[in-house]
């Protein structure tokens, strides 16, 4: 009845809707433009002209090994990031909302990964992985065992793996928390009053008043993986080692930035926004968050 | 029979509660750990850092800070971000807020573009974007300014929190705004006097993220601005380290001089994310 | 619940205001400059501001000097303000040149490539040239030598940039090394593998490098011990053999294990750390290294060895004039900036100034006196560098940049055989050709 008028939704969407347009559609047009000239500079001098070279980046796309690579990696972190980033967070919000006394205390610390930049992290890991001399191999010497190298090509992925989704936990769970948080108390009374337990008010009230906040985190989850790029690019750059830690991210950085092929970086950069569009679409279609309005 | 009964589940309470409290604690080692390995290490010279990261420095030394102040002016640089960030910070909260009230209240034709269009934009990397707008802002003589680096970041900001604002929104119940429409508010009222103080825990929280995204964001920040009285605090500092090289120490100290200021916004807004205000909004 | 939304408002007007504040400021600013430009007789010399950068920056051994030349610039000339932004050149660097070019943000004075480099750069035809400043300014790089104001010109052959100094690459090696295993520093391709076999069974790493990050220096040094001056500096356009068995070179040294185990993952400073920490013996780099070395008595600087049936002569090295300091038009066109930057780039490139870039190691662009008192390493780096017969330029000074890196991203890839040299050389000279 109150969302009858439609005329106040010009209000509300029309500010916001304009300044993604300029910041972020009009640029990306652009870079869409972009992917289909062979572009020699990254920026186009005064007096200097493209050739146009249609498809022809895309085509590359198909029979690129190193594209292969990162987005198989890229499948896997979206994976690994709703299992454990979101699953680990939940775990731990509903933990700590259990608390009577210490909440403030693991909300502030559980967020410290988050304020530190992800610069600084990686560097931190970088340290911790370093073969000659680094924590985990002065560990091992120390109970004198062989020094490891923990970013040879096999464990790689894995060893990236953990700081990238190590340092999100923190950010899923202050979102799950505030969400868990707006739960109004009398729900679980009502609960408790029915007989329920612990584990069955998670199941029968947390878990259906959290759908719309649950379905955010996984968006969330799904498209950050899809971005993931400093931390990997600090802790082994360029795919590092043999290129087996490409994610799409990186790859699309490394054409752009280090070897100079903008075009082709643009198509990497195109494939990236329409993959993202589809998945996250896909995980609305099967949880629809809607489905209470 | 009674008694023992009661005791049995005063025990399996506390059992609970201390795995509860164990697995708490574990996973705050971990999150505590590098944070304390940065301050640590602020304190100690680069090769120290490389061969023993992991004991307290042999010798407290504020070389690292003396090096990362020097004849900079730290505080200008502070300013600076601040600037940058709470703007970005406080933007981003009401337009998001202001979205993701339309996007779940209202049914409208093109809806599912409008939500398509939000979502393709999570995915925009940052790096494909930055020359276009850089060209936009140099050809109207913004660069160098705040205002070039708060609109893309605003921008980039905004259709993160908008998701996430969408998400609380949808778990507000529809009856309370129903019940002040059949008391005669329109839109705006319902927005400003139900939706806004309802929500703000979740603002509160979407806020502290877009200031540390704003705040931690190099990449847009090293492009657009290029004036050392503009620096924003970690573009200033990623100038000093790379004035040092791989100076580890240096890096330390600076990663905790840019810390600091986030803790205290954080502090800060965190009194907002506190249990039980819904309960209070709702009354009063 | 009212007090804080007041709080909050007064966050916001207090962050809103303090923008506000620092947009005024910096336009108020702006307008004195303008100002004072425009509107004072009274003064012989209107105040100037020229903008400068340099890739005398971070941690260029040569940052401290172009900063002590600013300073004692800005004593000898009071009314000049020099409002400098030096980096160590990397590619963001780079690109974030080029978009200051393209949109007419750019310095007035750059001290920046002169090859391929700077093509960028070059095509939006920004700089002014020698000649045109000459004929203004006769005692324009007036100590310059030619041989180096030749060698500095541009990829078309016209004269913009002055140089200050050249540099070299060589092979450094921790002397104290060789000697406690008895080796015989690598002046051959045997020594070389002996050393390389006695040092892995010692457990020192026997070179050290990063060929993730940077294996450019290795990339040259052995397509030129394989191809020879002539080859190495031609601009092929099949797939020359030589350089195919220059790259192959590679992928048996990481079989001997020459390498850090974790080459494919550390990076160059990272790998200079393990050879300055002498956890490592040898290590290929720039005469750039050679002042951030601890240890000045026992390191000395060889030539990498001529491979087995490789081309190169003994003497011929890698080096030569890479950068150089340029005007650009915006500031020669401006009455007062123009003759601030001649004086500039004077300051920097006369006797006096190139002497302090110069430092013993790499070649001086002018005649500079020798320098007394050098450590037993630079002795080594300046004998390295006099007893080369020839001295020859990079291969990235021409191909272009888009080549140059495929190139070197493709090097990890044959070092393991995942690529063979000839795929990868194929794919860089297509890329070259398109350009």
């Amino acid at each position: 009845m109150l969302y009858k008028k439609k005329f106040p939704l010009v209000i509300f969407l029309i500010p916001g809707l304009i300044l993604i347009f300029l910041f972020l559609y009009w640029p990306f047009i652009e870079n869409i433009k972009n992917s289909f000239y062979d572009i020699t500079n990254f920026v186009k001098m005064p007096g200097k002209e493209w050739t146009f070279i249609g498809v022809e980046n895309y085509k590359k796309l198909l029979t690129d090994s190193k594209l292969r690579i990162a987005f198989a990696n890229s499948i896997k972190m979206m994976g690994l990031a709703v299992v454990f980033q979101v699953g680990i967070a939940l775990g731990l919000a509903i933990f700590v909302s259990w608390l009577r006394r210490g909440e403030n205390f693991f909300r502030t610390i559980y967020f410290f990964p988050i304020v530190i930049s992800a610069t600084a992290i990686g560097l931190i890991f970088k340290l911790f992985y370093n073969y000659s001399g680094g924590m985990l191999n002065q560990f091992l010497e120390v109970i004198g065992k062989d020094p490891v190298n923990w970013l040879a090509p096999g464990r790689a992925f894995t060893m990236i793996a953990i700081p990238i989704i190590w340092s999100y936990v923190g950010f899923y769970f202050v979102i799950l928390l505030t969400g868990l948080n707006a739960i109004p108390e009398e729900l679980y009374e009502a609960a408790k009053v029915d007989g329920c337990s612990k584990v069955k008010q998670v199941l029968y009230v947390t878990l259906p008043m959290m759908r719309g906040v649950f379905c955010t985190c996984i968006i969330l989850a799904v498209t950050g993986a899809l971005k993931v790029f400093d931390l990997p690019w600090v802790i082994a750059p360029k795919g590092a080692p043999q290129g087996r830690t490409h994610f799409l991210g990186t790859l699309m950085y490394e054409q752009t930035f280090t070897i100079g092929n903008v075009d082709y970086g643009s198509a990497i950069g195109f494939v990236i926004v329409i993959f993202g569009l589809l998945v996250s679409l896909a995980v609305n279609e099967l949880l629809k968050p809607d489905a209470n309005l | 029979m009674k008694s023992s009964g009661d005791a049995k589940e005063h025990k399996r309470f506390s059992i609970r509660k201390t795995v509860t409290y164990l697995i708490l604690a574990l996973w705050a080692v971990t999150t505590i750990f590098p944070f304390v390995w940065v301050i640590n290490n602020s304190f100690k010279p680069s090769a120290e850092v490389v061969n023993t990261s992991f004991s307290l420095p042999k010798k407290f030394i504020l070389t690292n800070y003396v090096n990362a102040f020097g004849k900079q002016d730290i505080l200008e640089s502070y300013k600076n971000s601040l600037v940058i960030s709470g703007t970005v910070m406080i933007a981003v909260m009401f337009l998001a807020t202001m979205m993701a009230f339309a996007m779940t209240r209202y049914r409208f034709r093109g809806k599912a573009i409008v939500n398509a269009i939000i979502l393709s934009s999570l995915m925009i990397p940052a790096f494909s974007t930055i020359v276009p707008v850089f060209k936009k802002m140099a050809q109207f003589g913004l660069l160098n300014l705040p205002v070039s680096v708060i609109l893309p970041q605003v921008a980039g900001n905004l259709s993160f929190a908008t998701v996430v604002m969408m998400g609380f929104l949808r778990g507000i119940p529809l009856e309370m705004e129903e019940a002040a429409y059949m008391e005669g508010a329109d839109v705006f009222k319902v927005f400003t006097r139900i939706i806004m103080p309802l929500s703000r825990p979740s603002m509160a929280t979407v806020a502290i993220f877009c200031f540390l995204w704003s705040y931690n964001d190099l990449f847009t920040q090293l492009i657009m601005i290029r004036r050392r009285s503009g620096f924003p605090i970690s573009v200033l500092l990623n100038e000093i380290s790379s004035r040092y090289g791989t100076d580890y120490g240096l890096m330390a100290s600076s990663v905790t001089l840019i810390i600091v200021p986030v803790l205290i916004i954080y502090a800060f807004l965190q009194k907002y994310i506190i249990k039980g205000l819904t309960a209070g909004a709702l009354k009063g | 619940m009212k007090k804080k939304a007041k709080w909050l408002a007064l966050f916001l007007t207090i962050v809103l205001a303090l923008s506000f504040v620092a947009c005024s400021s910096k336009n108020g600013s702006k307008s004195d400059n303008s100002r004072n430009t425009g509107v004072t007789p009274a003064d012989k010399k209107n105040p100037v501001t020229l903008t400068t950068v340099s890739m005398f920056g971070g941690t260029d051994p040569n940052a401290p000097n172009y900063q002590a030349i600013i300073s004692q610039f800005m004593k000898d000339y009071s009314y000049i303000t020099i409002e400098d932004d030096s980096q160590v050149s990397d590619q963001d660097w780079k690109t974030r040149i080029a978009a200051d070019f393209a949109v007419g943000n750019e310095p007035d004075v750059i001290q920046y490539f002169i090859d391929a480099n700077a093509s960028d750069v070059l095509a939006a035809d920004k700089f002014v040239t020698i000649d045109e400043i000459r004929a203004e300014y006769p005692d324009y790089a007036k100590d310059t030598l030619d041989s180096a104001l030749k060698a500095a010109a541009n990829p078309d052959g016209i004269e913009r940039a002055v140089p200050t100094t050249g540099y070299w690459e060589g092979l450094y090696c921790n002397k104290d090394l060789f000697k406690k295993y008895g080796l015989e520093l690598p002046t051959t391709w045997d020594n070389l593998l002996q050393a390389i076999a006695t040092f892995k069974e010692n457990n020192i790493i026997p070179i050290a490098v990063s060929l993730n990050n940077v294996p450019h220096y290795w990339v040259e040094a052995l397509i030129l011990s394989a191809a020879g001056s002539e080859g190495y500096t031609q601009v092929p356009e099949t797939v020359p053999q030589d350089w195919c068995t220059g790259l192959a070179m590679i992928k048996t040294l990481r079989d001997m294990e020459a390498f850090p185990k974790d080459t494919d993952t550390i990076d160059n400073d990272f790998a200079g750390e393990l050879f300055k920490s002498k956890r490592a013996a040898m290590k290929l780099d720039g005469s750039w290294f050679l002042s951030s070395i601890p240890d000045k008595q026992n390191t000395v600087i060889t030539a990498v060895p001529v491979m087995p049936g490789g081309k190169a002569k003994e003497g011929e090295i890698i080096g030569g004039i890479s950068s150089g300091f340029y005007i650009t038009k915006k500031a020669w066109e401006d009455p007062d900036k123009r003759d601030a930057a001649v004086k500039f780039v004077m300051a920097n490139t006369n006797k006096e100034g190139v002497t302090k870039y110069w430092n013993g190691s790499g070649q001086a662009a002018v005649s500079a006196d020798p320098i007394k008192d050098m450590t037993p390493l630079a002795i080594s780096g300046f004998e390295y560098s006099n007893k080369a017969s020839v001295t020859l330029l990079p291969i990235d000074s021409r191909i272009s940049q888009e080549a140059y890196n495929t190139l070197i991203a493709g090097i990890v890839d044959i070092s393991t055989g995942a690529k063979t040299p000839e795929d990868l050389l194929k794919e860089v000279l297509d890329i070259n050709a398109k350009q």
